[in-house]
């Protein structure tokens, strides 16, 4: 068994515990993020949701229910983040969009609109309402994207198809990173002569650099061109993923790939370490302190029982939205479920409640009263949360 | 208007079956369903083809048309059925008694029994309780209900009879005290067919009342609704049944790659609004898990429930009720026909064309018992290879339901349900119950002009809907987990909002 020390190890890969892990390196601290594989952002939108509860998104927060765990970070911390987010992105080449001023737009591949805040700069030409002249281009075999669907809402829509060889989002990602076949799909797209304002594409152009190609694209048509985010794998959810783990390794972070966290070590009231599984032999991660941003069911942070609902690193109380038939509504679009309160409650430090360990701190979506879908609070939420339990995290260090 | 001579309303096993029945005599006839085939109970049971043995203590009757007809089913639709073999397993404190008096009961009958001790039962079937104290073997078979009515409706295509599906019966035409046609309206167009002929068949099964009552008549039956859960994987290659009076979860069935369980049975007013309790799903893999101990860890992938039309009786618990068949005689030119089990369907097919046979003073026999079901040709099982082969184009990756599998079946049949495709090629019955493909589907009707992109979002949205009803009661584990990610693809990427 090998054993290394940090001062802070967090447990959990995507937005929170990124965030969290680069602000304490950039503290000076020696921070390692153990993960069992890739985070649910890589299936995201890529989109930073902050609240969509109304068109600003600070107004928004200020009306979310009394128990909701975004009123335990300041508007200074909540801007903060956001700015440091945006700060990140630009130097990792995959600039963000907008500002906590409002609320903006982004076409889903329904042709509905989606309230968000800050969006990967490949969406920022995203029309605001269904009466904007758009072409959309889609590939041939693509089984994940159907212009007809936005064509239903959008009456000054058309569409045509490029045959890229492969028909995954992936592979035709990989191929937009190709400078060949990138000149000869603009030149396929000049020769269509479109003459609508601008022309939408799947989330797939490149699989880093879609900020520049798109740009290219644009320079060529001389109109603007936006990427609509897919299903996953959705690209601008890598994108973002990829961004935020190179930030982090940059700053000096460790991370433990693929490193399922089997057990937890204790003395008292402080957890000394995590056991981590790496190639059939455990190791020790011993800390200071531990930040949990393992996320909510899909992330693997929270698994629901028959009866009950259990967090899967520490076994820290959670809180569970009643019995199990109040955990989902008839309703499928009630955007009521229960489930949606289940999590982690915390006090204004970002520590669990009723916890008996002092040195956990917890960020991100297996915060209870989150109610993700519900109130529009996604990745603008785990950046807001990394950020202050990361600073709570560091008080209790010093 | 259509005139013919023989009128089914309802496309369950039953109405498929007469039809096919109506077409090897000749009889010129027209099916009407409401939804599409085998959308009541017969799509919603275990495709379980009793050996008899469930029903040789209470009902040695129905046991013994059960066993005829077990035999005659693997013979002509050896593509629907698979002979699996059954199971009657004893756990400690199950009656003894109750053992000997099936053993007595199947001996009468003539169901083939073979005594087995706990340690070859578990070499059978190795995922048993391995405490049973002994195991009865009979030939139950799974038997794809779906399949079974698409094979039967493929007789009566073939010799020129009509069938109209998404069609709902509105109006019995009568004259001088007659039924002589009905009116049925396309669910899709909104236009009314009316359709007329000498004889109308009520095989309406749960709706039996419903359309019995447009003629002025009523049926004495009672409605029993029954649940089940379908697991993620075959835990069983056999059909398992405790060996105990018939009760709630005592049948697990074997069906492609997962597993059915159930039932209860509870008495229902009305077939169109019924749910399934939480308690019922814990009741079900409560005792499912006693046989076969994996029930309670396996990912439950969703929860059904349909309801039988039993004949009316005094008796309080439904489970006591014959599950034999009776003809009714309206004396107005409508039959209605009711009870019965999907093992028996073709018998009471072949004993409903002998009525309208007699009615109309024809002679010619049944042949449906001899002859195979038309169409097997085409079905070659589920050759992975095949569907491997074409991997590139697969849009449903737990059934490996490929594009042109849908495209197939959209230009075979018309339809513009996704529901349709999914009975005919399994997409959507995976773990993940249609969460991604049934977006490529619809996205690929509306591709094919089959439907306009308004109405694609309208039935993805319908579809969500009627796909959270089956899921919702058995949502922890894994399953939970894959249906917040869904929930996130639609609610959230997808921004989809509640119909305007």
């Amino acid at each position: 068994m090998s054993v290394i020390e940090y001062d802070v190890i967090i447990i959990g890969a995507g937005v929170a515990g990124l965030t969290a892990g680069a602000w304490l390196s950039g503290q000076g601290l020696k921070v390692a993020l153990v993960t069992a594989g890739e985070p649910t952002a890589c299936l995201s939108t890529g989109c930073i949701d902050v609240c969509a509860k109304s068109d600003d998104p600070l107004q928004g927060i200020a009306h979310l229910p009394n128990d909701h765990p975004f009123h335990l970070v300041s508007s200074g911390t909540i801007r903060q983040a956001l700015d440091d987010f945006q700060q990140i992105m630009a130097a990792m080449d995959m600039p963000y969009t907008g500002g906590l001023e409002n609320n903006r737009r982004v076409l889903s591949a329904i042709g509905t609109f989606k309230t968000t805040c800050l969006t990967p700069v490949t969406m920022q030409a995203s029309p605001q309402n269904g009466n904007e002249r758009i072409h959309i281009i889609t590939f041939a075999g693509l089984k994940d994207f159907y212009p007809g669907y936005i064509i239903s809402r959008f009456k000054n829509a058309s569409f045509s198809t490029y045959d890229a060889g492969v028909s995954t989002t992936m592979g035709i990602a990989a191929n937009f990173e190709d400078d060949a076949f990138l000149e000869a799909f603009i030149l396929w797209l000049e020769k269509q002569h479109n003459r609508e304002d601008k022309i939408a594409v799947p989330a797939v152009l490149g699989l880093e650099s879609a900020a520049a190609i798109i740009k290219q694209i644009e320079y060529r048509l001389e109109r603007p061109v936006f990427e609509i985010p897919t299903i996953p794998p959705s690209m601008p959810g890598r994108r973002l993923f990829n961004g935020l783990k190179d930030h982090f390794r940059r700053k000096g972070g460790m991370i433990y790939w693929g490193w399922p966290v089997v057990g937890v070590e204790k003395t008292g009231r402080q957890i000394e370490a995590v056991m981590a599984q790496s190639q059939g032999r455990p190791n020790s991660l011993n800390a200071r302190a531990f930040i949990l941003a393992t996320g909510s069911f899909v992330g693997g942070g929270l698994e629901a029982k028959r009866d009950t609902i259990v967090e899967k690193v520490f076994h820290l109380p959670v809180f569970v939205p009643g019995e199990r038939e109040a955990w989902f509504d008839q309703d499928y679009f009630s955007m009521n479920h229960g489930i949606g309160r289940a999590g982690i409650a915390v006090d204004s430090s970002f520590r669990p409640t009723d916890c008996l360990w002092d040195n956990i701190f917890v960020c991100g979506a297996i915060l209870a009263h989150t109610e993700a879908l519900k109130n529009g609070c996604g990745h603008g939420f785990a950046i807001a949360t990394g950020q202050a339990a990361a600073k709570s995290c560091l008080e209790h260090i010093q | 208007m259509i005139k013919t001579d023989v009128i089914i309303i309802g496309g369950g096993a039953t109405g498929c079956g007469i039809a096919r029945d109506l077409a090897l005599r000749g009889i010129p006839h027209c099916l009407i369903e409401k939804g599409d085939y085998a959308a009541g109970a017969t799509g919603a049971c275990h495709g379980l083809l009793h050996s008899g043995g469930r029903y040789a203590v209470s009902d040695p009757i129905a046991a013994k048309e059960c066993y005829d007809e077990n035999m005659i089913l693997r013979r002509i639709g050896e593509k629907c059925v698979e002979p699996t073999g059954g199971l009657f397993v004893r756990l400690p404190g199950d009656s003894k008694m109750y053992r000997e008096r099936f053993l007595r009961s199947c001996d009468d009958i003539g169901i083939p029994t073979e005594i087995m001790s706990s340690t070859k039962a578990l070499e059978l079937v190795p995922n048993l309780n391995p405490d049973i104290e002994e195991a009865i073997k009979v030939p139950d078979c799974s038997i794809d209900p779906f399949r079974l009515c698409m094979l039967n409706i493929k007789t009566s295509e073939i010799k020129g009879g009509f069938s109209f599906t998404r069609h709902r019966v509105t109006e019995i035409v009568q004259s001088r005290g007659r039924c002589i046609g009905v009116k049925a309206t396309d669910a899709a167009t909104g236009d009314v067919k009316e359709i007329h002929g000498n004889i109308i068949v009520n095989a309406s099964g749960a709706w039996t009342n419903l359309i019995a009552r447009l003629a002025g008549c009523d049926v004495p039956i009672t409605l029993s609704k029954g649940s089940l859960v379908i697991t993620n994987h075959r835990l069983t290659d056999m059909v398992i049944n405790r060996l105990r009076p018939s009760s709630d979860g005592d049948i697990i069935v074997p069906n492609e790659a997962v597993c059915l369980a159930g039932t209860t049975s509870l008495t229902v007013q009305d077939p169109d609004k019924i749910t399934i309790q939480p308690a019922e799903v814990d009741t079900i893999i409560g005792e499912a898990g006693r046989m076969i101990p994996h029930f309670n860890q396996t990912r439950i992938i969703r929860a059904f429930s349909g309801v039988r039309p039993l004949l009316k009786s005094q008796k309080l618990d439904s489970r006591e009720i014959s599950r034999g068949f009776q003809i009714i005689d309206h004396q107005n030119g409508m039959y209605s026909i009711v009870g019965g089990k999907l093992t028996t369907f073709r018998l009471m097919a072949e004993k409903m064309v002998d009525t309208i046979m007699n009615a109309f003073n024809l002679k010619r026999a049944c042949e449906t018992a001899e002859r195979p079901l038309d169409g097997q040709e085409e079905l070659s099982g589920y050759p992975l290879s095949k569907r491997l082969a074409d991997m590139k184009n697969i849009i449903c990756e737990c059934e490996l339901v490929t594009r042109k599998d849908v495209e197939r079946t959209i230009e075979q049949t018309g339809t513009r349900h996704v529901g349709d495709i999914q009975h005919r090629t399994r997409l959507g019955m995976g773990p993940c119950q249609g969460g991604f493909c049934t977006f490529r589907a619809l996205g690929i009707m509306h591709d094919m002009n089959i439907l306009t992109a308004e109405q694609s979002v309208q039935s993805l949205r319908e579809f969500l809907q009627r796909r959270f009803r089956g899921i919702r009661c058995a949502l922890w584990g894994d399953q939970l987990r894959e249906e917040q990610l869904v929930e996130y693809i639609y609610l959230g990427i997808l921004a989809m909002e509640k119909n305007k």
